[in-house]
């Protein structure tokens, strides 16, 4: 189900009244509950079976500590269990590919047989919302749960399953005790990001999709003026659509009554690496943070042991976008790009002389650069797109005005609301009236579309 | 936020410590922030917009229709401006003549269907084309149904075509998943059509399509003016021409043909064979089901009904089929007897009259015009006198 479509409104229309109801009973757990499997469920039922496998086991684990001297051996089974999902899910398909090839090599004609079933979805995201908690306890940072449905409601609650933000137990676990207090505040927040995230995914992300698309799943034919276009597409269209879900998950929490994590905070205007993952799906990024770099030894092992530590985070994380060489080479530039602008910020003359655009459009070019490995459907394609751009043929990209003006006005509205002109957006007849024209534009030529989010295949 | 049962988190150190500054966490990713008394000026304007826009708009977008107008090919799925025609026709207080592109004229020009010929026939404009290309039973109950209230208290001549009844296909009875027309306007929930397999999403939004005027009218510029496509095909077809200077004001012409043109020859010279369709039984016919329903919704909106029924290209069926037909058409005849439907069961034209297997030439219309016109329930329906 997604909340773009129509069957999502009429969900939420029979859902949202009955939670009115039973907020503050003890009904309240059960009906999010109910509608969080409904919700998944909707996909493939036989998906939920995965979700309640997973629940379960890291319920049990997490109960299992509590009452033992020995927690290892749980978080072990919490480990194993969801790795070992997410591996064979996955990352199944890709081994078997890989192992044949690795067979081929030694001689032996032999096809491992690759898994034959669909991704289920999202099932990155909840696998790790599930396995942060285990980790958590284990730690002594989070109490155990004894409600499995207070539990289960923490790892599925619908409007942050599929694609996040990835929450913390520390943080969405509280809030599903007690009645929850919706404010008329949290009711203009909500309508307020859900109005703007299905502006970025209808109107932007799936306009730039059709522009990218044909281009990235041909790339031979088309020149350097248009594979560019198309990459500088691509990394729009992944931002509107991404952030443009969490907008959308954020405020439908938020009429809820529950607060989400901020996921994105204008990334394209980071002035470095560093701050990118700081503005880029900050949900996963210190995630890896807690869950990877810090239990690796993070920055406390000397100089060469961080740079180790960060380059393996940044790969992990781009094996965890996709299965296939082209996310693992996504992670390996992108742990190239960390590590050296964290050394050009240790130089003063680097932090002090280099003027702030500059370090933007550094990093903007260099993520642009690395979207190429992300898109590309092979590494042979991304080759390609590589060789094909240093080529520098400039024939004509049949790129829509249209469509560039749109990012242009998205990207001045940012630059205009991170400068000292911010006065300019804050009259309500100016909100007020781009909140008209969005939904204008909605109503109008945003009606056909349907499209998936490009992270539910994470 | 209050937090009794789960200990706080301690701060993990950074991933990195270097840049130093933490931005500031805001409310969104691009905040545009409004308060809950913003929103419902928003929904106010939205709502005065939604309701003011499609309005306006007829004032100025000419809709030039004079004698013998039919909905131009083109806006065949615009059910906004086929509801626009709706209207103006039942305004000028004639009778509507209701049906398929066999009304409408696949094959002939619009002064050469049916209304054309009788209103030549009659030496008046009391008869407006109301047929909508590939138009079937159960969208033509759709069509009534939603954008036909303008309709209420009019004569209505309406069409039956038992071609859609010469097969599961046809009566859209068949499992085989295939795309119907105007699948818009069928029924979307109440009624089980095997082929159609729109999602549920897609059926809910046709449903909400046909009741909020904007969405029509939205989809009217799409149809109209940007060739049937959202915006952003449109550009991606014509990435440097202003999608502001599409919109002409200029509705394509009822002269216009279908698209791919027809070939106007007698089927005998196409190189149609005959064929024996397998008919359906009229008691579980879902189209007959509709076209039946369709008579009572008109009726029950106080409209005169009258119903042509054929004429059917007889010299196309095999023998078997033609006798199969022809049971067809009298069961047809009974229930509109039965129901005191006045109706006319038009007599085969000649051969060389019928383009294929339902449609008539320029020639077999002027022929079947004279028929209803010679028709006594007809005459009367019509509250004419004919020597």
């Amino acid at each position: 189900m997604l909340f773009h479509t129509w069957t999502f409104a009429l969900f939420f229309a029979i859902f949202y009244p009955v939670y009115l109801l039973v907020k503050g009973t003890r009904l309240k757990l059960p009906w999010l509950f109910l509608a969080s499997y409904v919700f998944y469920g909707w996909w493939n039922p036989v998906y939920l079976l995965l979700i309640v496998w997973s629940t379960t086991v890291d319920y049990l684990a997490v109960l299992g500590m509590s009452r033992s001297r020995w927690k290892g051996p749980w978080l072990a089974m919490s480990l194993v269990n969801n790795l070992g999902l997410l591996g064979f899910f996955k990352y199944g398909p890709f081994v078997a590919e890989n192992l044949t090839a690795l067979l081929a090599w030694l001689g032996i004609p032999y096809e491992v047989p690759p898994p034959d079933f669909l991704l289920p979805v999202g099932i990155s995201f909840f696998v790790f919302q599930s396995m942060s908690y285990t980790i958590d306890y284990y730690r002594g940072n989070v109490h155990c749960e004894p409600n499995f449905i207070r539990y289960a409601t923490f790892v599925s609650l619908f409007p942050q399953l599929v694609a996040g933000p990835i929450e913390r137990a520390s943080n969405l676990l509280p809030q599903l005790y007690g009645t929850p207090r919706i404010t008329r505040e949290d009711l203009g927040d909500g309508f307020s990001l859900f109005v703007v995230g299905l502006f970025k995914k209808v109107a932007l992300a799936d306009y730039l999709a059709q522009y990218v698309d044909p281009i990235y799943s041909a790339p031979s034919q088309y020149s350097a003026a248009a594979l560019l276009l198309a990459t500088f597409a691509f990394a729009w269209q992944i931002y509107f659509d991404f952030s443009g879900y969490t907008d959308m998950a954020r405020g439908i929490a938020r009429v809820m009554g529950f607060r989400l994590m901020l996921n994105f905070n204008n990334p394209y205007l980071a002035t470095g690496l560093g701050d990118f993952w700081r503005r880029w799906h900050i949900s996963l990024s210190t995630w890896f943070r807690d869950y990877v770099y810090v239990p690796l030894g993070g920055n406390r092992t000397g100089t060469f042991a961080t740079y180790r530590n960060l380059c393996m985070t940044m790969l992990v994380s781009g094996l965890w976008h996709g299965a296939a060489w082209t996310f693992v080479v996504w992670g390996a530039l992108h742990a190239l790009g960390y590590s050296l602008t964290r050394a050009l910020e240790t130089s003063t003359v680097y932090r002090r002389r280099v003027p702030k655009w500059a370090k933007q459009a550094g990093t903007f070019l260099f993520v642009l650069f690395t979207w190429i490995f992300f898109r590309a459907e092979s590494m042979a394609d991304a080759g390609i797109i590589v060789r094909r751009i240093a080529e520098f043929g400039m024939e004509d990209p049949v790129c829509p005005v249209l469509m560039l003006a749109m990012v242009a006005a998205v990207w001045l509205y940012q630059r205009l609301y991170e400068s000292e002109a911010r006065w300019v957006l804050r009259p309500a007849p100016v909100r007020i009236g781009l909140v008209v024209l969005m939904i204008g534009y909605l109503a109008v030529f945003g009606v056909s579309s349907g499209q998936a989010f490009i992270y539910f295949q994470f | 936020m209050s937090n009794s049962t789960v200990a706080e988190l301690p701060e993990p150190p950074d991933l990195v410590q270097v840049s130093g500054e933490e931005p500031e966490t805001p409310f969104g990713s691009n905040e545009l922030r409004l308060s809950l008394s913003e929103w419902f000026a928003v929904a106010f304007v939205v709502c005065a917009l939604a309701y003011a826009v499609p309005i306006l708009w007829k004032q100025i977008e000419p809709l030039q229709c004079g004698p013998d107008y039919r909905v131009p090919f083109r806006l065949g799925n615009d059910y906004w401006a086929i509801e626009r025609w709706i209207d103006e026709a039942a305004s000028w207080g004639g009778t509507l003549v209701v049906g398929d592109s066999v009304v409408w004229g696949h094959y002939v020009a619009k002064d050469a269907a049916l209304p054309h010929f009788l209103n030549e026939r009659t030496q008046s404009d009391r008869f407006a084309n109301l047929g909508i290309d590939g138009i079937h039973p159960a969208a033509l109950l759709g069509l009534v149904k939603h954008y036909g209230r303008a309709v209420r208290g009019r004569d209505v001549v309406l069409h039956c075509n038992l071609l859609w009844m010469s097969s599961k296909r046809h009566d859209l009875t068949e499992e085989k998943e295939f795309a119907l027309n105007h699948p818009k306007l069928v029924p979307q929930f109440f009624a089980r059509i095997p082929c159609y397999r729109e999602s549920l999403s897609g059926r809910l939004g046709n449903v909400i399509g046909r009741e909020v005027p904007l969405l029509g009218w939205a989809s009217h510029l799409q149809i109209a003016y940007f060739d049937n496509s959202d915006l952003a095909t449109w550009t991606l077809d014509r990435p440097y021409e202003c999608p502001a200077r599409a919109v002409t004001l200029r509705l394509p012409s009822p002269d216009e043909p279908p698209a791919p043109e027809p070939v106007a020859r007698p089927w005998t010279e196409q190189g149609i064979d005959r064929f024996g369709p397998a008919w359906v039984e009229l008691e579980t016919s879902f189209q007959w089901h509709c076209f039946r329903r369709t008579v009572e919704l008109l009726q029950q909106r106080n409209n005169r009904v009258f119903v042509v029924l054929g004429p059917f290209n007889e010299h196309m069926l095999g023998d078997e089929s033609c006798r199969v037909y022809q049971a067809r058409k009298q069961a047809a005849e009974s229930w509109l007897r039965q129901h005191s439907v006045p109706c006319c069961i038009a007599a085969p034209l000649p051969s060389r009259l019928y383009a294929d297997a339902s449609h008539p030439l320029a020639e077999g219309y002027r022929m079947l015009a004279d028929q209803l016109l010679e028709n006594e329930q007809f005459q009367r329906f019509c509250g004419i006198r004919r020597q």
